[in-house]
Formats: structure tokens, sequence, C-alpha cells
């Protein structure tokens, strides 16, 4: 298990402020994180400063936008409005845990055969969110995948192009399956 | 140097996935703010709550009683730690001639007052919510009035920015058909999803900056200039930025705030303003309004234009967009009358956002065009094709190249056009109002000094080093398509370094200058390379002994004669002594004044903004061309409004990397569906202060906004704009998309709006 700790100064009985120190351990990608966090820190905020998964994006830090978007327990969720000490025990994927080691999920391959981003930043909470738009069954139709993938904003504006992907995508996840 | 003697690749132009698109899927990528560096400390902004005043007192006890506190800094500790840069339009980098915390003055809401540096984000955050201001707030201009805007003559910043001829006036009275109106565009705020992030860390005196950034040479020299350290004293790095659209650009307030504040904990800060500090930390579009007179004969020929823009800008800056330069030369006229006037408002200084200039400018004169068809009934697209033009009526200077009404006949076919019945409200479909509009696209040719260093390794791959920044742009990409092509070498042996100071200089990635600019200079250090290769080899004892050096081409990792003899790339390098051979370039711009030839490169080496723009090529002018359809449905009872399709036809010279060409313009004509009908920074007028400062209360499209968007790449040859034919697009393709929709609105409804964005409310 690997340990962090970023908490150094001041020494926790100094209490001043509304800082709560927590222990927990964050199970990321199939790793077992051990944390001393203030139990103000969303679970974006100790991906990115404290394991250095900085795939997940901050864009807004108030659920508006969709860059943040992992799964917990399989479900998509947005990080910035989950507090870290709220998702212990659970397992949590991110971008960079999508696919195996050196892979490819197909939903990334579809994303670059379709040029469906620009400048990349919304991309891995598209991915995460379309991954689960197809799980979840709610990316049959183009306006399934135009309605569910509404929560992820992209500035680029690419969208066509991420319905093209999801597409492609959804046909080989539906084959992988079976 | 020539690029004359091209190589026979076929890389230039082929369709290939983005070269840095792994890296984005996998999470890979790293944005300036996914730097993690031990021992970081977090700051946070305090922003003014008042838009003109004064700081009479803070009251930092409660903040810096919060754990982990460790420095907050404002003008009472910091006034004269920063130096003033001048602004950027007057010759600095900055984007506002107001320094950070210099003084007590507030000079607009959400002015940075002071920045609190903590252990952690979270106590960071907690201080500055415990910062307590008290200010003295005076009576603040929000913008415009509500009546018509005064003509308020300011100085000059472009030089002929206001292109004149003839007698318009006059021409106008005289005229059989006359058009007269105003029309609005709202301030926007550009919104890229990547926040604006400052990570500074000091190693000993030298700086290293890691902030998003489309300028990464005028970042170092500008925070050098305001911390009054040498530029070789300041890195700045960004290989990838998170959108831009003109809001990385220029310096802003923040950027030596963080620097300052590293330097005194001596170690790493980390600075992520939030969503809505991002309104007022970097700039915006501000709001403008024009007032066009067309006059025109029976036949539809204009006999006059006038267009007057007024616009707004900070109180301490000039700050304005100056769009006649383009709508003065749109078409065909005898007699044109331009004028533009600033208003001065207590608001922060505003700044490019993606086609500053052509957007709202573009958009009053195409939709006065398509009011000018109505009242000639006829053809919106025969209007246009009349009044098309192989000339600036200016000046009589040719264009370069202009291929508009190749553009219409492409995307008038795709679109269908022929099938519309041009009476408003006719074409309704069950429960929706259908309109089509169309409108004229256009953008200048700008290009700018590039420096680029390639290196050929005796394997066969190759290292392109140059200054450039990818937005999301595909610049990566086209410059790897470059080096393939010239080297003669494979996409995959091809490795693009950009976006770090370090690096030779290369110019702002603004003004749609990047491509034609950097690749002409990479094609030049290629070229390098080969005549140093081929020089080499015909003198030597190998296969291409005595053979035309100039005839000589690198092709399939070999060297080719034109006399059909040829040699391994490898051979000729390692035979030849050569271990990497490489290529250097200084590209100066074909079209360039004379100025610029003279002190281009020192300018650029400085950072500072330096480019040949498309009003100012010689003896010609430069423009890149579009035609814009789109399919408008007006819900009849609720007057909700949708944009099914939309097709743009766009020449654009040669096509580098047509793949991100076309997602370019793609998400440019769904920005024009947000110009039109979502974008709109409110403002609170009776305190001067923005009111939908996130992004579920600025509207910007979402997937479900968008369904059928088709891009056609017209080809286009154009041997003036600069040795390899490139014109810039990644700003045409939202000019004059916002006139087709208000065109097509009117087409549904008949309902002419002419103040944008259009909604729900306008059409009741």
């Amino acid at each position: 298990m690997d340990t962090y700790s970023p908490l150094k100064t001041p020494s926790l009985s100094q209490r001043n402020g509304s800082m709560t120190a927590v222990n927990l351990v964050l199970s990321v990608n199939g790793r077992d994180y051990r944390l001393t966090l203030d139990a103000r820190v969303t679970l974006l905020d100790a991906l990115r400063e404290q394991l250095s998964l900085t795939g997940t994006k901050k864009g807004c830090d108030q659920g508006q936008c969709g860059a943040c978007t992992v799964h917990v327990d399989g479900r998509r969720i947005l990080s910035c409005l989950t507090l870290a000490a709220s998702v212990e025990g659970k397992a949590i994927t991110t971008i960079e845990g999508l696919a195996d080691e050196g892979g490819l999920h197909p939903m990334q391959q579809a994303f670059m055969d379709h040029d469906a981003f620009q400048c990349g930043y919304c991309t891995p909470g598209q991915i995460m969110s379309a991954v689960a738009c197809v799980t979840e069954g709610l990316a049959e139709t183009d306006d399934d995948i135009r309605e569910y993938m509404s929560g992820n904003l992209c500035r680029c504006a690419a969208y066509p192009n991420i319905v093209a992907a999801i597409k492609q995508a959804r046909i080989d996840m539906q084959r992988g399956r079976s | 140097m020539n690029v004359s003697a091209r190589a026979e690749g076929g890389m230039i132009g082929r369709p290939t996935p983005r070269i840095d698109g792994r890296l984005k899927v996998t999470g890979a990528a790293r944005y300036p703010s996914d730097v993690i560096l031990e021992d970081t400390a977090y700051a946070f902004l305090v922003m003014s709550t008042i838009a003109r005043g004064r700081i009479k007192e803070f009251d930092l006890t409660e903040a810096q009683a919060v754990d982990g506190v460790l420095d907050i800094l404002t003008y009472e500790n910091t006034k004269g730690k920063v130096r003033k840069s001048r602004y950027f339009m007057r010759g600095g980098y900055a984007a506002s001639s107001v320094v950070p915390l210099e003084s007590p003055k507030i000079w607009h809401d959400g002015q940075i007052v002071a920045m609190v540096v903590a252990e952690t984000y979270e106590a960071a955050r907690e201080a500055a919510y415990k910062v307590r201001v008290e200010s003295s707030a005076r009576e603040a201009a929000p913008g415009f009035d509500e009546r018509r805007p005064q003509p308020r003559q300011t100085p000059h910043i472009f030089a002929g920015s206001e292109p004149q001829v003839g007698d318009a006036e006059t021409a106008f009275q005289d005229s059989d058909v006359q058009i007269d109106a105003y029309y609005t565009t709202p301030t926007q705020h550009h919104n890229a999803i990547e926040l604006y992030t400052t990570t500074c860390v000091w190693s000993g005196d030298q700086l290293t900056v890691h902030e998003p950034s489309q300028y990464v040479h005028g970042l170092k020299n500008g925070l050098a200039k305001q911390l009054g350290i040498k530029p070789e004293k300041v890195r700045a790095v960004s290989p990838f930025i998170g959108g831009a659209f003109g809001a990385k650009a220029a310096l802003t307030s923040r950027t030596a705030l963080v620097a300052i504040a590293a330097k005194r904990l001596n170690r790493p800060v980390k600075l992520v303003a939030t969503r809505q500090q991002g309104f007022t930390v970097s700039t915006y579009r501000a709001e403008t309004q024009h007032h066009i007179k067309l006059g025109a004969d029976r036949s539809g020929r204009l006999m006059s234009l006038s267009h007057e823009g007024w616009e707004v800008s900070s109180r301490s800056d000039d700050y304005k967009v100056a769009g006649t330069e383009t709508t003065a030369l749109l078409y065909a006229c005898p007699n044109v009358f331009t004028r533009v006037n600033i208003v001065h408002a207590d608001r922060s200084t505003p700044g490019f956002m993606r086609s500053p200039a052509e957007v709202p400018y573009v958009f009053a004169l195409e939709s006065a065009m398509d009011e000018l068809a109505a009242a000639l009934s006829m053809d919106p697209v025969e209007l246009r094709r009349i009044n098309d033009t192989r000339v600036s009526p200016i000046d009589q200077k040719p264009f370069s190249s202009r291929s508009l009404r190749t553009c219409y006949d492409r995307a008038a076919e795709a679109f269908g056009w022929s099938k519309r019945n041009p009476v408003p409200g006719s074409m309704q479909d069950g429960e929706w109002l259908v309109g089509w509009g169309c409108a004229t696209a256009c953008y200048p040719t700008n290009v700018a000094p590039a420096e680029a260093r390639v290196t050929l390794a005796p394997n066969g791959t190759a290292r392109v080093q140059t200054a450039g920044h990818d937005l999301g742009t595909g610049a990566y990409t086209a410059i790897a398509l470059t080096a393939a092509e010239f080297l003669g070498v494979s996409l995959e042996s091809i490795n693009v370094e950009l976006g770090d100071s370090t690096l030779p200089p290369a110019p702002v990635a603004g003004g749609s200058n990047a491509t034609a600019s950097i690749c002409n200079a990479v094609a030049q250090a290629c070229e390098d390379i080969r005549d140093r290769l081929a020089r080499a080899a015909v003198q030597s004892g190998g296969a291409l002994r005595g053979a035309d050096a100039t005839s000589i081409r690198l092709s399939r990792g070999a060297l080719v004669s034109a006399d059909g003899r040829s040699e391994e790339l490898k051979e000729s390098l390692s035979r030849l002594g050569f271990g990497p051979i490489e290529g250097f370039s200084k590209y100066v711009p074909e079209v360039a004044s004379l100025p610029i030839r003279i002190m281009g490169h020192t300018l650029l080496s400085r950072g500072l903004p330096v480019m040949t723009i498309g009003t100012s090529a010689g003896d010609h002018v430069q423009y890149a061309f579009g035609a814009e359809f789109v399919e408008v449905r007006v819900h009849e009872r609720t007057r909700e409004i949708r944009v099914p399709r939309l097709v743009g036809a766009f020449a654009a010279g040669r096509i580098v990397s047509p793949t991100t060409a076309r997602s370019q313009l793609l998400g440019a004509l769904i920005w024009g569906v947000a110009s039109a009908l979502h974008e709109e920074t409110e403002i609170d007028e009776r305190v001067t202060r923005y009111v939908n400062k996130d992004l579920a209360d600025y509207m910007i499209p979402v997937n479900a906004d968008i369904r059928d968007v088709e891009v056609i790449l017209v080809p286009e040859e154009d041997h003036k704009v600069n040795a390899l034919g490139i014109k810039g697009l990644g700003e045409l393709g939202n000019v004059g998309t916002n006139a087709a929709i208000a065109n097509a609105v009117y087409h549904a409804t008949g309902r002419r709006i002419r103040d944008l964005p259009i909604r729900i409310e306008d059409l009741l």
C-alpha cells in the first residue's frame, strides 16, 4: 500500500478554522492509497494533488462541466462534488485505469479515430461518461447519446465527432462483452 | 531560403489522426496545472466586490488565524514589487495597464485585491473568504448607455482601421434601395474548460512558470519585465492548453503575484482561479453596437456602405477590435464610410476572443445584406454574387485569392438551397417554422516571423522544436506533417516539441497565423538540412556523385536525384560523417513590410506581438473565405429555437492537416450557434458586476443542442500568401454564422432580430 501524508504543518493539535483531518484508504484503479487529508478535500483534488492522477480535470469545481467525471463502483460521478472521505472502500476508476497498462479502451480508440476532441481537456471526462452511457444502455440512438452526454461540456465543440466515436465504441464494447 | 523545392512525400494534406491524440485520450497529456511539485503551497484569490473606488482597510485577523496560512499578499505589502509592463496594444505584454496590487485603487469588479497562500487549497480558500476588505465605492459606468451611443472619437490605435472611399452619405441618399439599421452583440467570455492556472517554482534566481499560454515567449518576457529580472531567468512551459480562444495570450495580473509568493516562501506556489474568478482574471469580448447603412441600385449593386461601430473598453485602456477593416472590403462598393468609437466603462480591459473583429462586425454587415436582399426581393446568395469583388474597394488592391463564389456554390448545393421558398414563414413542418439562412465567412490571412529547429538523426527520426502552441488546433499534427513531407520520412518518425520558452521563438497562437508561420519555418529548416546533405552527397564518392545538388530531394528515407539515382539517408549521414544534422530557420513572411523584415525577429525574441496582417500584405490583400448555410426551426407555440443543420464551405489555401482543420471548422460553426443563440455575459448595471459567472448560467451549446454539421474544404491554391500557400482557418469558421442564423430566424418567422443572442423571448 502506498502512503501519502500531505499535511505537514501546522500540527493537527493547533486547530483553527474548519480543518478536520481524516485518515482514509482510497482504492483507485485497483490500487489502495492510504491518505491523511483535510476532510474538505474533494475526490477530484485528492486524485490530482495527492495521487498525481491528473488525467481527471478541474473545469468548474461545481458540477457544471463534467470534466472531472470518474467511475465509482462502475457508476459515473462528478469527482468535484464528491468528498474523498465519502468514497472510502469503493472502487474508483479514472481515465488512467480505464484500459490495461499500455492498451486502449475501445472508447479511447474511437475518440482518436473520430477526432472527437481538440484541446483534449474535457476528453477524459467525456470518455468516462461515454463508457458509462454505453454500459447503462443509454447510447442506443444518436438522440440518446446527445441527451445523456449533455452533462459533459466541450468548449471546442467536438460534439458531432463525439457522437460518432461513441457509436463506434458501442459496437466494439458490445462485441467485447458477448 | 526559399522552400521552392518541394518534397514529394504526399504528407501535407493527408488526413491523419492527431499525433497527440493518444496522450489526450489516456489522460497522459500534461496541461500546466497537471504538474504536481513536491512541497507546493496553494494560492487563492480575493476579488474586489465593487467596480470603482478605493480600498480603505484590510482586516486580515481572521484569515491569518486559519491553520496553514503562509502569506497574504495585498497592495500594502506588495506595492512596488510588480513593475509596469505596458499594455500589449501599446507595445508591451500585459492584458491591462493596471499593475497588480499596486495601490488601493479599484478599477473594476472582480479585480484581484489579495492573494492568500496556504499549506493546502482548502485552507487558502477558507482564509480568502475570511479576508475583510473595507472599500469606498463610487458610482460606476457599466457600459453603453441605453440610448443609442454617442460618437466619442478616440485616438487611432491601428492606422487605417477606419477605411473610407468616395462619398457614402450622398450615394446613400441617391440609392434606389436603402437599409438603415442598428445591430448589437453582447459581452462574451471565452470559458475554455481549463481554468486560469499558474504554478511558479524558483530554483535559485531561475523561475519556471507553468501556465496555459498562447504565447510562451510573451509570458516569459512580460513576466521578467514585471519582476525586474532578465528574460533568460524565466522559463514558461505550456505543452498543452485546455482551450484558450484568445484568453491566454496576454499577460494577466495573476502570474506575477504567484511568482512573488513562490519567491517569498521559497517553495512552489500553485493557483487555480475558480470559474467565477475567471470572468475577470483574464479578458472577454466586449459588447458592440453597429449602425449600418446600405444603398443599392435596383439590380442589387451596392452603391454605398456605411458602418459605424461602438465598442466598450476599460477606463485604463483603449481596446478595440475595429472590424470595419474587414467589412469595408467584403463587397464591391464605390462609396464606403466607416468609423469606430470606444466607450470607456468601469470594467476590466477586454481582449481578443475567437475572431475578435469579425464575429461582431460581420454579424452586422451580413444581417444588413440579408435585409437588403429581402428589400430587393432577391435571393441572398445572388446578392453576394452580384457584389463579389476581386479587389479591395478601398484601394483597389487585388485579393491574393478569393474563392467566395465557389464556396457559395458548393455549400448551397450540399445544403439544397435551391429548394428554398423565399417567403418568410412559408416552410412550416408540422409545429415547427423552418427557416433557411446564409452568410459570408471571411478572415484575414495573417503571417508572422517564426523560428524552428529540426534535428534529423541517422536512424531517420527527426525532432522539430519551436515555441509554438497547440490549443487543440492540431498544431502538433500540422507541424509533423510538414516535417515529414520535407524530410521524406514517415509521420511516425517525427517528434514535435512545442509550448516551452526554451525552444526557438514562435509567434502568439492568435489571429489564425500559427500554421502558416510555423509550417513555413519548419519547411525552411528541413530545406536547410536537405541542402547541406545534398551538397555533401554530390561531392562524395557515393551514388549521387556529380549529381545536381539542387535537384536532390528527400523522399522515403533517401536522397533522390532528378536523374533517378538515390542513396539511403542513413548511408549518406554516416558516410558523410554527420551525426544528427540540425537545420535552423528564421522565417520572415514573404509579404512582410520592411520594418518587420528588419525588426521582426528581434521583436519575436522579446516576445512582443509582431505579425503581417491580411490588409497590410504589400501589393495585395489576403483573406480566407467561406459560405455558411443554416436551417433553423422555431416552435410555433413555445418559440423554442433549434439549429438542426449547418453546412459550411471554406477555402483557406493549402490545408496542411485536413482532419484537424475539419474539426476546427466544425467547432467554429458551433461557436457560431453559440454566438447567435446562447452566449451572453449579463451585467447588473446597478453595481457593474457580471451575474452569470459560471457554466450553468453562461450558456454554451451542449451535445443535445447540435445535430448535423457539414464542413466542406474547397481546394484553393494561393502562391502569394506565403511559400506553402497556407491561410489560417481557426477563426474563419465562426464568422458570419451568427448572421446566417439570424437571417434564418427571419426566414422562419418574419421577425428580424438585430440584437444577439436571439432568445425565445425575442420571438414571442
